[in-house]
């Protein structure tokens, strides 16, 4: 089909779209709506429900556009966030979690793998680094939330392990995620 | 790590994990309404969420790019134009509005080269060229319009033509001559870029005025004057 456009070609789009440039428009969706289509489909696993889902979010784009500050995100990030969070509400009140999580337990028990920590990020971006910090099986949870959309229910499951153990494990993940991250 | 500024504290943590499962998406639909009425209350808490949600924005490539089914473009812009949008003029890829577009431009550029070559004679007092076009911009940003001012048909043409009010609102297009007081041109027509001047502002407009578009109330400024935001502005010139 068409090229890829650039996020900086993507981010003037929207900009346009965001003064209600019907053109802008047609021309942000030809360029990401396969992108957006692969996030509903991904997390909705449903055709008809990712077509759907895909409707849904580009009237949110096009209403939403005067929202979007160029300066704080990148313009496909920014799309891909409304598609993803739209589809994780839909199966969030599709599969609605039956069990109320207890607040978190204590994170801070973990301290920072000293050896981890020295070893350099400049291969590579930093997540994928920062993610093989972790033990495999829990940046495995951490991708699998993000790309899939688990819920805490569904890894629970997948990783055999109580629902209050897997939120203690992805919790104290992502603050070894995030300290490892920071720059 | 020792203490310093940049340390995590207990509270801190908390929420860094909180923002991190909200983006990971992970939470029952409670907590994740509870996590979004945090959002929007609590300025601190929003930027952990949206610097999250720039962490993990690489994982993004694990999407793949999928077809869509033609279909679904046409149900968008029925729910969002209506049949009106869905039909004609020319969106989604159909030719008549390119066709429609490269043909004004055309016209436009055969009218200046007429003029340069002198095969029409300048209008009256000609001094002032028959064609003036300003590039409309803006700091906060929208779009970039360009205006063509047409002095002997008496019209202002603006690309891109299409523009769509959100319903609300109008386009409001103004010119500010010397005595730096705004006179309104007219609106923003929704399906098309021309505007028809009043004859006593066409003789106001030439070189160095400035031309500005602001968002109005639907119909217009109720005052004359422009009440709301100035999106976009630039000076008229000889091009």
């Amino acid at each position: 089909m068409s090229t890829l456009a650039s996020d900086d070609e993507i981010g003037h789009l929207i900009s346009r779209v965001a003064l209600g440039d019907r053109n802008a428009f047609s021309s942000l969706y030809r360029d990401t709506s396969p992108k957006l289509f692969g996030v509903c489909l991904r997390i909705l696993r449903q055709q008809a429900q990712a077509e759907d889902a895909l409707q849904d979010i580009y009237v949110k784009i096009w209403r939403r556009a005067a929202s979007f500050a160029a300066g704080k995100s990148a313009p496909m990030a920014w799309l891909v966030t409304i598609a993803r969070n739209h589809c994780i509400d839909m199966i969030r009140a599709r599969r609605p979690d039956p069990v109320d999580i207890d607040d978190a337990p204590a994170l801070a028990d973990e301290t920072p793998d000293p050896e981890a920590v020295a070893i350099g990020a400049s291969e590579g971006r930093r997540i994928d680094h920062c993610l093989e910090e972790l033990d495999a099986d829990r940046a495995k949870a951490v991708v699998g939330a993000y790309v899939e959309g688990y819920s805490y229910q569904e890894l629970a499951e997948e990783y055999g392990v109580p629902l209050n153990t897997m939120r203690t494990w992805l919790r104290r993940s992502l603050i070894k995620l995030k300290e490892c991250l920071q720059p | 790590m020792s203490s310093d500024a940049t340390q995590m504290g207990p509270d801190n943590e908390r929420d860094v994990a909180l923002a991190g499962e909200y983006v990971l998406g992970v939470l029952p639909m409670g907590e994740r309404r509870t996590a979004e009425r945090r959002i929007a209350e609590d300025e601190a808490f929003a930027v952990l969420v949206r610097n999250w949600q720039t962490d993990l924005a690489a994982l993004d490539e694990h999407f793949e790019p999928q077809q869509v089914p033609p279909a679904v473009a046409a149900r968008v812009e029925r729910r969002l134009f209506g049949d009106e949008g869905a039909r004609g003029a020319g969106l989604w890829g159909s030719l008549a509005f390119w066709r429609g577009l490269a043909f004004a431009s055309v016209l436009i550029a055969a009218g200046l080269a007429l003029v340069v070559s002198g095969a029409v004679p300048l209008p009256v007092g000609g001094e002032q060229p028959a064609m003036l076009v300003a590039d409309l911009t803006g700091e906060n940003a929208p779009i970039g319009l360009v205006a063509h001012f047409n002095r002997d048909a008496g019209t202002i043409n603006v690309l891109p033509a299409a523009l769509q009010d959100d319903g609300g609102h109008s386009l409001e297009l103004w010119a500010v001559p010397g005595d730096g007081v705004p006179r309104s041109l007219g609106l923003v027509p929704h399906d098309g870029g021309v505007i028809a001047i009043d004859r006593k502002h066409v003789e106001e407009l030439g070189e160095g005025v400035t031309l500005a578009v602001s968002l109005e109330p639907a119909g217009g400024s109720p005052t004359g004057a422009p009440t709301g935001p100035v999106l976009v502005a630039g000076a008229l010139s000889g091009g």
